[in-house]
């Protein structure tokens, strides 16, 4: 096992380094610069901005500078958009906002996910079944640009029961619309994911043999179902939960809530090169870091896997 | 280690859980005699009614793209310069004025929009999820049938490409290929591949040894010949089904390209563009622009997810 | 008609009263309303400024903020005129290439220091420094003080700016030429000035809010990015007494549909209307809608250059064939001008000429761009055919698909390319366009913001326009009593040679609650000030 661990993380660091220079030939392949502007500077203006921030250097010498700095001193560079911001106060400053709401949104598409799949799968073919699984499909393709102003005009505008954006240090009015607008996808394809595993488990023998046992069913499902349909859930909620508490550019947009997930979009389209490159490989290590947290999970609830 | 993972955005939308259950039951069945297969598969899809009624509705969608437009007195760009300064009144859905569904903000036939819109999007659906597919199940078939270090240097890629993250790829792809949408979709199907890669790799191992294989080997047929004409039509039930359920998936990336405004070229539209122009004048007492086209999304998205999960159900010899 | 008090006399009339302090739960000084308890202006900013350092700020947001909590030798008052700000008075000499500001004496920093003319130097060689690269460097060279374009090439130190302090409170610029509308170009935020001790200290995080020292009516107390942006009431202030408003607080919300909600549910008392909802929202509350003239032209680039279009004829349908009043009238419609010149009619002193084109009616012009497009061999058989590029917005989706249907009626068929903002800039830039969309608003209330861009080696003539006679007649302007009989002709030739096709003239459309008294809707620059506003209670 510990064996395993560290081949793993032995992957991951030649990993992240291929998604730098990925990202950063990708990402310099595009038209326009972080100084292209309606106003165009001076060409001596430019000149001199360029060479402030680097950019005047061979491209293998800014990632060469580029790594240096991350291993050495952690420092992502100063952003080229904004002037007064590093890109480590850029996620300093919206990391903590997109992991609260990430968080509860993973909670909340989770709890209430597993719950309507257990009961889909449990009333197979009855109208609750049915009830469940198109709710969950409609919910999984209704997009959150839709969803997010219709809970606005909802709970806002007309109920005027929550406030419709801002943050305000993370109040729980605050944080209501942005989970259920978040959720709501992830919560459809948790359940759709947990009904079809549970009807898996249901069907094998050694639950019709325990039923054939005369127990009673919500001891079945408690003590000999729910722990092998849980496996394949937990793949996906690992990634899941990092594309939650990565944020959502609607979601940020929408609500105002200066979370990251507005930076995946903006930054790429500001052509800010510093902080794509930061939330690149915060999103790169997250990934990879809970990848490896399933697997370990997985190995642990179930004794058959060995590595 | 061969488990699947719900790498990229669009992939939430797959179940993978089943499509690896139908993996491992579709190769434990020993031998796979194509003919009974798939005759079997279709009797029984044809007896899953939410499949059925899915497929019908697919159709009857897919027809009304085509000729859907005999119907209506206006183009899909025509501007109504009448209905144009007024759209809330003279914009309303009326067999009186021709405009069936209504107009759009400026005044254009939404009827024929939405048509327009729904070819676009179901193409940019079937090429994305086409050439993810393809891609995937040559690459998994190429790695499981060679082995050994390459197949463990092709897996380390995928692995590696799992980590970057989707969005960050696509936004700059739509950058790069703002000028077409095709391009856009194929450069998201050509990031899409990698779970399907992986399971048809895991298939290939198991089919390798197989009597059939060692026999083409025997008798000197060319690895590549091997890959394409013996194990690709052994896993074409699984690749079917994952494409049936990428669909989805890829109109859904659409509706999000067009949200932030970089979709398919003016006068041409998709179904996230219309979608997204409803939503933003949701308050403009033009329902109408919303509903339509949403309705058309959420139907077809529905019967593709039912599709493929009666496909997937028809499929299984374990389920026979 | 609401009563807007200029500045002079909320003063003179609150000493009378010898009102010193707050004026919560008071009534107006001038008016006499009854204000509300709570004087917290809440607004909406579009998107996070790049940056909010007077010499830095590039974007209308940004400087919006930072006129709040800096204040240059200038302000306006509510109708755009010229109000004193640090400088109580100015007087430039006969031949308009030098001018002398005169400071007060009680204005201070938010630190208690006082604000002397050393900061403006400070301040002015700072936005020319070739190190701290301002985006609006090329404003500074505008302004024609001396020496700042050899300053900006590196040619020549910061310290030869023709600016002088000739005492604590005596500053006098020297210029390179006349320039006769030089003081109404220093309520641009990049002359502010700046506290040199701050910027020294902290580099580039100066502008954080536990750092900044500013000279404004307001303090930055609170700034979260893609958040909330809050300034507070500088005690410092020498017109403090008369600010009425304690707080302001801006929230960043990117959607103008969702900012509309929550300006809806009272949570901003400012914002923008929404594309196309104007005429709604006009009659639904038509007290809060606002239109105001704006100092902004929107027109088509054509790239002179291209092999098809390099014909005056074709350029010329082009513009004939858009019908501007359906743009204007039924797309937008919410009060803009029809464009048949590139300089707005709002621009102080200049008289919209009468171009040829202008007067005709829409049926005539069609008739006349079919004719055109004939003797070049077009017709709606053999349509020519152009490619227009736009960003990525709904406006100019919108007006690029109506002009797209206007031109095809007359025979010309149009592929529409939208590109997102910076991948459109460098195919404009490039010159990789056919006709391109473009839009600029004025700087300073004076036409040459306006008409420098045509001139053949301006930095932002993208259809590579090049008349010597226009060059000649824009640089003569200059020095010239009355520059405008120039900028007439100026016009008249753009409209004989068509490099643009002007389209209309833009209002600045916003939703303001009935309570928030003293915005500057006569402004065509849209420039406000915080410390004019009041909120009457509710």
């Amino acid at each position: 096992m510990l064996n395993f661990i560290l081949r793993r993380l032995a992957i991951a660091i030649p990993t992240i380094l291929v998604i730098i220079l990925f990202s950063f030939l990708l990402m310099h392949s595009a038209p326009g610069g972080p100084f292209t502007a309606e106003r165009k500077l001076p060409p001596e203006v430019l000149a001199n901005v360029e060479k402030k921030y680097g950019l005047d250097k061979p491209l293998y010498q800014q990632i060469g500078v580029y790594v240096k700095n991350v291993v050495t001193d952690f420092d992502f560079g100063p952003s080229f958009k904004y002037k007064n911001l590093t890109v480590n106060e850029i996620i300093a400053s919206g990391f903590p906002v997109t992991l609260v709401y990430g968080m509860w949104s993973f909670l909340f598409a989770t709890i209430i996910g597993v719950s309507l799949g257990v009961i889909a799968a449990l009333k197979h073919n009855t109208w609750l079944d049915y009830l469940a699984t198109s709710t969950a499909i409609i919910g999984s393709v209704l997009p959150n640009f839709v969803m997010a102003p219709l809970l606005v005009l909802l709970f806002t505008v007309y109920l005027n029961w929550l406030p419709g954006g801002g943050w305000e240090g993370g109040q729980w009015q605050f944080i209501i619309m942005p989970v259920i607008a978040l959720a709501t996808s992830y919560l459809a394809s948790i359940a759709r994911i947990t009904r079809s595993s549970m009807l898996e488990v249901l069907n094998s023998n050694f639950i019709r043999t325990a039923r054939s046992k005369g127990l009673p069913t919500h001891y079945i499902i408690l003590h000999h179902a729910l722990k092998p349909a849980m496996l394949p859930v937990l793949t996906s909620l690992g990634l899941s939960f990092v594309g939650m508490v990565t944020g959502s550019v609607i979601i940020d947009q929408y609500f105002s809530t200066g979370g990251i997930g507005q930076h995946f979009v903006n930054a790429a389209l500001n052509r800010d090169y510093s902080v794509i490159m930061g939330v690149t490989i915060l999103v790169g290590t997250l990934t990879i870091v809970f990848n490896l947290l399933v697997e370990i999970l997985y190995a642990w609830i179930d004794p058959r896997i060995r590595y | 280690m061969d488990r699947p993972q719900n790498s990229l955005l669009i992939v939430m939308y797959v179940d993978n859980i089943k499509i690896q259950t139908l993996a491992d039951n579709l190769s434990d069945g020993s031998e796979i005699e194509g003919r009974s297969l798939w005759q079997d598969a279709r009797h029984r899809f044809f007896k899953n009614k939410a499949a059925l009624i899915s497929l019908i509705t697919l159709s009857l969608i897919v027809l009304f793209a085509f000729v859907g437009p005999q119907f209506s007195p206006w183009d899909y760009e025509e501007i109504d310069w009448d209905a144009m300064g007024d759209v809330q009144v003279l914009g309303a859905p009326s067999f009186a004025s021709g405009h069936y569904f209504g107009t759009d903000d400026l005044g254009r036939d939404l009827y024929s929009r939405v048509i327009q819109g729904t070819q676009i999007s179901l193409m940019v659906g079937l090429i994305g999820s086409f050439i993810a597919v393809v891609v995937g199940t040559l690459y998994g078939a190429i790695a499981g049938y060679l082995g050994g270090r390459i197949d463990s240097a092709m897996m380390r890629t995928v692995d590696i490409l799992m980590a970057i993250p989707f969005m960050f790829v696509l936004i700059l792809l739509m950058v790069m290929f703002g000028r077409s949408i095709f391009m856009i979709f194929i450069g998201i199907g050509l990031l899409s591949w990698l779970d399907m890669s992986r399971i048809i790799r895991g298939q290939t191992l198991s089919l390798k040894n197989k009597e059939f294989i060692e026999a083409a080997i025997a008798t000197g047929v060319k690895p590549f010949t091997i890959v394409t004409r013996h194990i690709v039509p052994n896993v074409l039930g699984i690749v079917v089904v994952y494409a049936t359920l990428l669909v989805p998936g890829m109109i859904m990336t659409e509706s999000f390209i067009s949200f932030l405004g970089l979709g398919v070229q003016e006068p041409q539209t998709s179904w996230g563009a219309l979608i997204n122009e409803g939503a933003r004048t949701l308050q403009n007492g033009t329902l109408w622009q919303l509903l339509f086209p949403l309705f058309f999304f959420i139907t077809t998205l529905l019967s593709f997810f039912f599709i493929g999960d009666g496909l997937r159900d028809a499929l299984d010899p374990k389920d026979r | 008609m609401k009563i807007i008090p200029s500045t002079l006399l909320v003063l003179v009339v609150s000493s009378l009263l010898g009102i010193t302090t707050g004026f919560a739960s008071n009534a107006h000084p001038v008016t006499g309303e009854k204000l509300a308890n709570e004087q917290v202006f809440y607004y909406r900013i579009g998107a996070e400024s790049p940056s909010i350092d007077p010499q830095l700020v590039e974007d209308v947001e940004g400087s919006a903020i930072s006129r709040d909590l800096f204040e240059g030798l200038l302000t306006q008052n509510a109708d755009g005129t010229l109000a004193p700000g640090v400088a109580q008075r100015w007087e430039g000499n006969d031949s308009k290439d030098s001018y002398t500001f005169h400071l007060r004496k009680n204005a201070r920093w938010s630190n208690g220091d006082p604000v002397t003319a050393h900061d403006f130097v400070y301040a002015w060689r700072r936005a020319v420094d070739p190190v701290v690269s301002s985006p609006y460097a090329s404003f500074m060279e505008l302004t024609s003080i001396k020496n700042v374009a050899d300053i900006l090439k590196g040619n020549k130190p910061t310290s030869s700016l023709g600016v002088k302090a000739v005492d604590d409170y005596t500053l006098q610029v020297s210029l390179s030429g006349s320039l006769s509308y030089f003081p109404s170009m220093m309520v641009h935020t990049t002359t502010f000035p700046t506290h040199q001790k701050t910027i020294e200290k902290h580099g580039t995080s100066w502008t954080k809010p536990e750092n900044m020292v500013s000279n404004g009516a307001y303090k930055l107390t609170e700034h979260i990015l893609n958040e909330r942006m809050v300034r507070e009431r500088n005690t410092m202030y020498w017109n403090n007494d008369k600010t009425i408003i304690d707080k302001t607080v801006g929230l960043i919300i990117t959607d103008e549909n969702q900012a509309y909600n929550r300006y809806q549910a009272s949570e901003l008392y400012k914002t923008e209307v929404p594309t196309g909802q104007f005429k709604r929202l006009k009659k639904q509350l038509p007290i809060e809608t606002h239109s105001n003239p704006r100092l902004c032209s929107y027109y088509y680039l054509f790239n002179m250059e291209d092999e098809t279009l390099k014909h005056l004829n074709l350029r010329k349908a082009l513009t004939l064939a858009i019908n501007r009043s359906i743009v204007t009238d039924k797309i937008l419609g919410a009060g803009q001008i029809p464009a048949y010149s590139f300089t707005p009619g709002s621009t102080a002193n200049f008289i919209v000429p009468d171009t040829a084109y202008g007067k005709m009616s829409q049926k005539d012009r069609n008739k006349l761009a079919i004719s055109l497009l004939a003797e070049e061999g077009y017709s709606r058989s053999n349509p020519l055919k152009v490619t227009l590029l736009y960003n990525t917005s709904e406006g100019h989706k919108k007006i690029a698909i109506a002009i797209r249907q206007m031109w095809k009626s007359v025979g010309i068929q149009a592929t529409l390319e939208n590109q997102e903002w910076k991948t459109f800039l460098s195919t404009r830039d490039a010159g990789n366009f056919q006709i391109a969309r473009s839009g600029w608003c004025g700087d300073y209330n004076e036409a040459s913001t306006f008409l420098d861009l045509m001139r053949s080696d301006s930095d932002q003539n993208d259809s590579n326009y090049n008349n010597p006679v226009v060059d000649e007649l824009i640089v003569s302007a200059r020095t010239l009593d009355d520059p405008n009989p120039n900028y007439k002709k100026v016009e008249e030739l753009i409209a004989k040679d068509f490099p643009i096709s002007p389209i209309y003239h833009y209002t600045g459309v916003l939703m303001l609650k009935p309570y928030v008294k003293g915005w500057p809707h006569q402004n065509v620059e849209a420039n406000w000030y915080s410390k004019d506003l009041y909120i009457t209670a509710h």
